[in-house]
């Protein structure tokens, strides 16, 4: 039996790397929920992020990179959902196309930064605190606190402002929000972008956390959905709630068996929900 | 049979090659066509024709795969014994998956592909840990000598499955049970009130789609010797499965065959060469320029919207019979033969249907009438099986309809029509008439089915349009089809829904000619109608409902002069002006 | 105000409304009668924009709607209160009136615009952070009709407002309609309860299968052959 220690520094650990499901979940989410595509190349360009991030980093500072990842990742996002909109009418085809995009996007990064394992170099990287018997890293916690800062500030938006309310209501009835002035298809791109622009933001802190290779796309491609559909699809505080339980489970149970058990808790979560509450999609 | 022996030909000629002394090169890269060939076959079973896309198969052929290498590694069974295991092993795990999965009714389209990559991921992590533990299976065994080399003989192995795969493939597609399997897709609930025992057919579907998965599992286990989890169950082959069945056309058993064929070639001809990384870019833009341009496969896209042969055939001069054992003309004391007792029915706290008692006599023509939301077409679907009554009970000749699953009350003489008119969109108007027979009160094979089809196109208009494609017909022409359907399956009882709404009034004349002549063949028909004339010209009573109760029987003028069916159609003060009365 | 000439609207292949013709003034009250699956809904969807017209004259204080995107129909000054309320049910009773006057010109009136509904349905002041789904069928009406007033429209449209409510409320519910018209507002309603709507109108128009078969005088209209055969079948 691990000491408490042990135990403490796993849910810790569960808590951050949960924050970065939750993270990677919030374009997922809003596209998904709202849009109605589920967008598998969402995780494609969350890494290919990662490695702009990755190959900018020997000149800028990381976070600095955002100024040129995330303006470029909004319009990606916005061209994308142009393209799915025009060319793939239904969820299924929404699925293959972003499948075959990921195929191509994985590729690219393996031409380019070939199929190895790349570890960015940063000043933050030995960064970390030490609080009673625990450690706290730099850029996990740096992971938490801007996940925390993006869901919660995307909740806001949609709670409180004019364009949440459009969009809110936009997903649950796009004839009468048009009927009161909405604009499907401009709220649309918006989001899109949006989800694209999140998706740079958590590239940069997989970057600054985990070492990157072409083959981890599909690592997170379960934990993640799995996040999404139990946090509820179109909310921005639900991705990351369940991440972080999700994330804390793994934890505990690679620290109370194996490691290769881990990959269990999200399927078989995300297995019962669709189980047992297939409306809520 | 043309068909068996174009199999044995192609069998044996393909068959002759590992004797050619080829390099091991050319045996290798047709073991994998063919293994291609046979996932692509077999998950198009389920998948391309019931629509039910899975992102699992690799669960089912890493099954075969982990029973034959534990089997023979760690048990030294003989390889070929492992295999009926094998092919066991996966269909067991799909009857038990699609024993729990295909109950729940919300779980189809993209929730069963994200549900089906799940279970992958979870087998996965069991064999991982369970069988595998970590390092990999090797899996050295004798392979029988059937050929000069292994590489041949394993060649021979697979090719024996895949005409195993593409000839099941090619038996469910000309089947009754692959023609419910292809309703199934375009529109599972009216499949199932049509008669197709849809869970019972999914069900099946799956299973064979998984045994054949295992059984190449079980082989390619000794092809590649050395077993791993993560090769295994790796997600390229889920997808590459689902993109060689699109790229071929889903709607054909051949068309994963082509589809694999292509991808296969492709993905060798690059990793052969010096560019394996552009080839997986290639099947990605492969996969999105299908979707866009090419939505039904190279084959789709090659032949006609009918792809099955067709005998020409004319009409055959018959009148169709309906003949459900009654001729007199019908009276006001016939024998009632659906009762309906306090039936309800609530939806999230609105009540459709409140005690609703009345009942429908034999041979007559019943009106049911009523403002908007009075809870007839609730009614109509309750009867049919689409929805579950709350309460009460509805007996049909004596005997209890709710409860009942949809294709077994089809089976009891029971049909309908659609409001809106919902034809399958994928098959032709003949084969969305030939459908009931095949599934309902009279199970008829498919040449018999298909000459009662024609009767009942001649007798509604449609024979001209037998080979179109229910998008080519007008509403007119459509709400004919939907009559058609209803009758071909030979009805005792026949629920007519809005059949009227929509059409010009020389159609509806038309249309009301047709009733009576359905009428004059013997069926007992509910007509539910708004257009007001109509009712009063075809019916023999009217059953008016209001708020999901019944509030008036009886003839027809009767009925709508009663003050309380005035109030509930015009308001209280419309009676108070007077000027209502005749 | 609106004129709607020879007004043809279709879903897919089956013509709804075949030709309708209708007139209002500024600040009229003006109702479509007709029995069910006559095309009433059909008519004001494609009045409100929720389904385009394919053909004839649609216009609005002299400008052309045929053909104009659908969120840009209420910057005409057009508000529907759609049948079935179709209420934003995962919002609050506050948030769907908020999104009522998410239209520019009403934005900026947001404040008084929710003062003033509040004041005529007392009722939602109460309730206006509880779940919009939660309310009953007369209070949901309550908040359709509110919703639609916060774009301050210049014509309110209603289809079938009285629609599964129990005689009680729909009086009130007529009560509301008849002094938010005293208030300004034109409003065009549709109905199948043929005695409340010709209670409260000043012209009417009865609709059957797709046709406008008569307008006039209420009364007028009470007395005719039209309504008694369309709804009732009878000669």
């Amino acid at each position: 039996m691990p000491s408490a220690t042990l135990i403490g520094q796993s849910v810790l650990s569960g808590v951050f790397i949960g924050a970065l499901y939750g993270l990677l979940g919030l374009g997922l989410s809003l596209s998904w929920g709202m849009l109605r595509q589920v967008n598998l190349a969402h995780f494609a360009l969350a890494f290919l992020g990662g490695y702009l991030t990755f190959q900018l980093a020997g000149r800028l500072d990381p976070f600095v990179t955002l100024a040129v990842t995330v303006p470029l990742f909004f319009l990606a996002g916005m061209a994308l959902h142009w393209f799915l909109s025009r060319y793939a009418a239904d969820m299924l085809n929404t699925l293959l196309v972003t499948f075959g995009l990921t195929t191509i996007i994985e590729s690219a990064i393996q031409r380019i930064w070939t199929a190895d394992f790349q570890r960015m170099e940063s000043a933050y990287g030995a960064m970390r605190w030490k609080v009673g018997a625990f450690y706290i890293p730099f850029p996990e916690a740096a992971t938490l606190l801007i996940a925390m800062a993006l869901c919660g500030a995307m909740w806001a938006l949609l709670r409180f402002t004019d364009f949440g309310r459009a969009a809110r209501a936009m997903t649950e009835d796009p004839a009468m929000a048009a009927a009161f002035g909405v604009n499907e298809k401009r709220l649309g791109y918006v989001i899109s972008g949006l989800a694209a622009a999140f998706a740079a933001v958590a590239g940069m802190c997989l970057a600054l956390t985990h070492t990157l290779a072409p083959v981890q796309i599909y690592a997170w491609m379960g934990v993640v959905f799995a996040g999404v559909m139990i946090g509820g699809l179109g909310s921005a505080i639900g991705p990351l709630a369940a991440g972080i339980l999700i994330g804390v489970s793994e934890a505990l149970t690679m620290a109370l068996t194996a490691p290769t058990w881990a990959p269990l808790v999200s399927f078989t979560l995300l297995i019962a929900i669709i189980l047992l509450r297939p409306a809520r999609f | 049979m043309r068909a068996a022996g174009g199999f044995v030909l192609f069998g044996l000629a393909l068959g002759a090659i590992p004797f050619l002394g080829l390099p091991a090169f050319y045996e290798t890269f047709l073991y994998l066509l063919l293994h291609a060939v046979v996932l692509a076959t077999s998950w198009n079973i389920l998948s391309g024709y019931s629509g039910y896309f899975s992102f699992g198969h690799g669960a089912f052929f890493g099954t075969g795969v982990y029973v034959t290498a534990a089997l023979v590694a760690q048990y030294d069974w003989h390889f070929l014994a492992t295999l009926p295991l094998a092919a066991g092993a996966a269909a067991a795990l799909g009857l038990a998956l699609g024993a729990v999965v295909f109950r729940v009714r919300a779980l189809r389209g993209e929730l069963f592909a994200l549900l089906t990559l799940a279970i992958t991921f979870v087998l996965a992590t069991i064999m991982l840990n369970k069988v595998d533990g970590g390092p990999g299976i090797q899996v050295m065994t004798d392979i029988p000598r059937l050929a000069p080399t292994a590489s041949g003989a394993l060649y021979l192995l697979m090719l024996a499955i895949a005409l195993l795969a593409l000839w099941s493939a090619r038996a469910v597609f000309y089947s009754r049970f692959g023609t419910g399997l292809f309703a199934i897709h375009d529109d599972e609930d009216v499949a199932e009130v049509m008669g197709v025992p849809t869970y019972r057919f999914k069900l099946a579907a799956f299973c064979l789609s998984c045994a054949l998965a295992g059984l190449a599992g079980g082989i390619h286990a000794v092809f590649v010797s050395y077993v791993t989890v993560a090769e295994t169950f790796s997600i390229a082959l889920a997808v590459n499965v689902v993109l060689m069945s699109a790229l071929g056309g889903t709607r054909h058993w051949l068309g994963p065959a082509i589809g694999a064929i292509v991808i296969t070639a492709l993905l060798y001809g690059f990793t052969a060469g010096e560019a394996p990384v552009l080839g997986r870019a290639l099947v990605g833009v492969i996969l999105i320029a299908v979707i866009v341009l090419m939505p039904e496969g190279i084959l789709g896209k090659l032949l006609t919207p009918s792809p099955r042969k067709r005998r020409a055939r004319t009409n055959s001069g018959t009148e169709p019979e309906l003949r459900s054992g009654n001729e007199r003309a019908p009276s006001p004391n016939s024998e009632p033969m659906l009762v309906a007792r306090g039936v309800s029915k609530s939806f999230k706290g609105v009540q459709a249907l409140v005690e609703a008692s009345f009942e429908v006599r034999r041979g007559e023509i019943l009106g049911l009438v009523g403002p908007n939301g009075s809870g007839k077409s609730t009614f109509i679907n309750v009867v049919s099986g689409h929805y579950l009554a709350d309460g009460g009970s509805l007996l049909f000749e004596g005997e209890e309809l709710l409860g009942r699953p949809a294709h077994r009350i089809a089976r009891a003489g029971i049909a309908r029509t659609y409001q809106v008119p919902r034809p399958f969109a994928h098959l032709s108007v003949l084969d969305n008439v030939a459908l009931p027979p095949m599934f309902g009160r009279v199970t008829m094979d498919r040449a018999s089915a298909e000459a009662e089809a024609w009767r009942w196109l001649e007798f509604t208009g449609l024979a001209g349009k037998a080979h179109a494609r229910p998008a080519e017909l007008n509403l007119h022409q459509r709400k004919f089809l939907e009559l058609a359907r209803a009758l071909a399956s030979r009805p005792k009882l026949l629920f007519l829904d809005e059949v009227l709404s929509g059409l010009t009034p020389t159609e509806m004349d038309e249309a009301i000619r047709l009733v009576r002549a359905i009428r004059e063949q013997g069926a007992t028909i509910v007509f539910v109608e708004h257009v007001m004339r109509a009712v009063m010209e075809l019916t023999d009573r009217v059953v008016v409902l209001t708020y999901g109760r019944p509030i008036a029987a009886g003839l027809p003028r009767d009925v709508m002069r009663d003050p309380q069916v005035i109030d509930a159609y015009l308001g209280g003060r419309m009676r108070e002006e007077g000027s209502i009365y005749a | 105000m609106l004129e709607v000439r020879n007004l043809r609207v279709s879903y897919g292949a089956a013509p709804a409304v075949v030709d309708a013709s209708l007139d209002m003034e500024a600040g009229g009250l003006a109702v479509v009668v007709g029995p069910n699956g006559a095309g009433k809904t059909t008519l004001i969807n494609a009045i409100a924009g929720l389904h385009p017209a394919e053909a004839g004259t649609l216009r609005i204080a002299g400008a052309s709607l045929i053909g104009m995107a659908a969120h840009r129909y209420c910057d005409h000054g057009i508000a529907l209160v759609p049948e079935g309320r179709r209420l934003f049910s995962g919002l609050t009773v506050r948030e769907n009136l908020e999104l009522g006057s998410y239209r520019r010109e009403a934005r900026a009136r947001r404040a008084e615009s929710l003062a003033e509904v509040c004041g005529i349905f007392p009722v939602l002041k109460e309730r206006l952070d509880a779940a919009a789904g939660v309310l009953s069928g007369g209070q949901q009406q309550m908040l359709a009709i509110g919703r639609a007033l916060m774009a301050r429209p210049q014509l309110l449209l209603l289809d079938e407002p009285s629609l599964g409510l129990a005689p009680a409320i729909v009086l009130e519910l007529f009560r509301v309609i008849r002094a938010v018209n005293a208030a300004g507002v034109a409003v065009l309603l549709v109905e199948q309860n043929v005695a409340a709507a010709l209670d409260i109108a000043r012209r009417a128009y009865v609709l059957e299968e797709g046709r406008i078969v008569a307008a006039g005088e209420p009364r007028e209209l009470a007395a005719q052959p039209h309504i008694r055969r369309a709804y009732l079948g009878l000669h």
